[in-house]
């Protein structure tokens, strides 16, 4: 890159546009392919300086009561943006109850969290810095800690003009993780044309799951999720069940339903489910294919459906193939500040 | 490290705005989960669809009486649960209403067509029976296309050459099915236009034609269980099928649309599932490739909407019913010419 079009992109990014009420910076003109542009909000415009100060953030373990749980602990790029175990792990390796979700795309997420808790990334990056279980810190602990780092407290001055705050931590985070951004893939490239961008498996994978399969009825739109919740017979066996969106909606018709996660990048984000209880991805298709687990609030999407085993096989195979982009979000923890 | 990272917010962009809230009349009260409105053009009749059946309104009198009774019951949703029966109306011509069913499963839902007349009916009226179409179009089965089959008839228009019908039975396309008449009769049900494999959104729900006949206007409800604002507005060619246009509204879920016969001016209901008091009567002001939704009116779960020929428009309100009652909190509401 020259030093003009190096300019150039700085300039983009110092001078985020206001349109229309809504605050947009474009360090290039397109999206990934596949994806739309990510939606930012007028009050957390990116800025370089911002997104590194997030990503920082991001993977510093000094966040957590014990100095060793960072976000990336449980959302590591190395694994999908998840953890690769069944439930997420906190401090002194305390287990939650629920599978750590993939920071993947979610920048698309109108609601965070498997139940939804959180309206916005910036909502949902101080919840686990002060869950006892997850990171066990208070806010004014954190703060206390980071505005005595004297990296932090310089960055902070920068990009916000004040010293570490809760709403600067939140909005940096969230920055970096509206990054975190998979596009780009095979599914995406044979969709634009490329005829030799998908396997033969692949294809009738691709078939079956907007078709007979009957995935695309959630997993839906560009980043294979519908944004909503859904009750799909998982951990409904269980006398004390997790009651999932319900809790948050005080809607009993939301029992048991939990968001639609990305598909994107799904072969690195396993084990599956909101329990983790799929380790995987054929244990997820046969779970969908002989309906879930019967309960009276079982989403009237999920049923039985008749799929051979082959077709089983084509369907992960377009899971595996067809949503893992070579442009992966390969991030690396950063040089952390003193 | 980001350069393939862009966060720009592209392509039709919503804004809502409030306006000086119009009051509406009560029209009707005591509906049961009305979801369907249809004015008869030659007469200016109201006809009104809740659970029970299809009622006839005489808005001089401000009587109503039950039109078409016998429809069996179906639940919809898991809580809360709503009894439903007939759902859509539109007229086929003077005399024909057709009428959308949301009584059985999906996959043996009907659509009928019925002579209800031009005659007002009285107080011993004996109301038609459910069965006694002069028309019934469907059932639309299960098939590679629509894996339970389809239901849920919700909006209807009709051109008198073909009939358009959402259906909310199947989310995985949802479908839009059409009839096209031959001979003066309303052929076979076909899925015709799968408008979520067109707009990446769930559910469509009304549909009109355009002013000038040309489109087909139809309203994209979106996932009801967030309020994210995602329903659309959405633009097809009803001879192709093919998608013109398609618009972000910033509503949450759109339930209804109507055209005014005075101003010309596009209005919509916004059901707004999880989010209630931000539901109501908006006004579409259309520019370029932007949409401005402007409250009229905030309502109570409103669902369709007609005007008649003099500009005056009706809206069904689904309401809320008081905790520990059973008495029906639905009604229709009107709203006087000048929208």
């Amino acid at each position: 890159m020259n030093c003009l079009s190096r300019s150039f992109r700085a300039v983009w990014w110092a001078l985020p546009t206001l349109l229309l009420g809504v605050a947009v910076a474009a360090e290039k003109s397109a999206p990934p392919l596949g994806l739309p542009a990510a939606p930012v909000p007028a009050d957390n415009v990116m800025t370089p300086e911002k997104i590194v100060l997030g990503k920082q953030l991001y993977f510093d373990g000094r966040l957590s009561a014990d100095n060793k749980v960072s976000c990336a602990s449980c959302h590591d790029p190395a694994k999908g943006f998840s953890n690769g175990e069944q439930f997420a792990t906190g401090v002194e390796g305390k287990k939650g109850g629920r599978s750590a979700p993939t920071v993947i795309n979610t920048a698309y997420g109108t609601l965070q969290f498997w139940d939804g808790r959180a309206k916005t990334l910036e909502d949902q990056a101080l919840g686990p810095i002060q869950n006892p279980i997850e990171m066990n810190m208070t806010l004014d602990a954190v703060i206390k800690k980071l505005n005595g780092i004297e990296g932090y407290k310089t960055q902070f001055k920068k990009v916000f003009g004040t010293d570490v705050t809760s709403d600067g931590i939140a909005k940096a985070i969230a920055a970096y993780e509206r990054t975190v951004i998979s596009g780009n893939a095979p599914y995406d490239k044979f969709k634009a044309g490329d005829t030799k961008a998908l396997s033969e498996a692949a294809q009738r994978g691709q078939k079956l799951f907007f078709g007979k399969a009957h995935c695309s009825a959630c997993h839906a739109g560009p980043n294979f999720s519908d944004n909503s919740f859904h009750n799909v017979g998982v951990g409904m066996g269980k006398k004390d069940f997790d009651k999932g969106r319900a809790e948050i909606s005080k809607l009993s018709g939301d029992t048991g339903a939990f968001k639609t996660p990305t598909l994107r990048e799904i072969a690195k984000s396993g084990p599956y489910f909101h329990d983790g209880s799929a380790k995987t991805l054929e244990e997820v298709v046969d779970h969908y294919a002989k309906g879930g687990t019967p309960n009276e609030w079982l989403d009237e999407e999920i049923f039985n459906i008749k799929i051979a085993p082959t077709e089983k096989a084509d369907l992960v195979k377009f899971l595996t193939e067809g949503l893992s982009s070579s442009d992966y979000p390969d991030h690396k923890a950063p040089e952390l500040p003193k | 490290m980001f350069r393939s990272m862009v966060f720009l917010l592209c392509g039709s962009i919503a804004l809502t705005a409030v306006a000086q809230e119009a009051k509406p009349t009560a029209v009707l009260s005591g509906l049961n989960n009305p979801c369907g409105v249809a004015v008869q053009g030659a007469t200016g009749y109201v006809f009104i669809a809740d659970h029970k059946g299809v009622h006839r309104l005489d808005p001089k009198s401000g009587k109503a009486h039950i039109e078409i009774s016998g429809f069996p019951t179906d639940i919809y949703g898991k809580g809360p649960k709503y009894n439903i029966g007939p759902l859509g109306l539109a007229f086929w011509d003077d005399e024909h209403l057709i009428v959308g069913d949301g009584s059985r499963p999906d996959g043996e839902e009907l659509v009928r067509i019925y002579k209800v007349g031009k005659e007002a009916a009285h107080k011993d009226h004996e109301p038609i029976k459910e069965d006694a179409a002069v028309a019934t179009l469907g059932p639309i089965k299960a098939s590679e296309e629509s894996a339970k089959g389809e239901g849920n008839f919700y909006g209807i228009a009709t051109n008198g050459k073909s009939i358009f019908i959402t259906c909310n039975g199947d989310d995985t396309k949802g479908w839009i099915a059409k009839s096209t008449a031959a001979a003066g009769k309303p052929g076979a049900l076909k899925l015709s236009i799968a408008t979520k494999v067109a707009t990446e959104v769930d559910a469509p729900v009304p549909v009109i034609f355009s002013l000038d006949g040309k489109d087909l206007v139809v309203g994209q409800m979106g996932e009801v269980s967030t309020p994210p604002g995602d329903s659309l507005l959405s633009i097809y060619d009803p001879e192709t099928g093919k998608l013109k246009k398609n618009y972000k509204t910033g509503l949450n879920d759109i339930a209804g649309l109507a055209y005014s016969p005075k101003t010309k001016k596009l209005y919509a209901t916004d059901y707004s599932w999880s989010a209630p008091k931000a539901g109501g009567l908006f006004r579409l002001d259309i520019t370029g490739d932007t949409i401005k939704a402007v409250k009229i009116a905030s309502l109570d779960k409103p669902t369709a909407c007609a005007f008649d020929k003099n500009g005056v428009l009706y809206v069904a309100v689904f309401g809320t019913v008081a905790e520990g009652s059973d008495k029906p909190a639905g009604s229709l509401v009107k709203f006087d010419s000048g929208l």
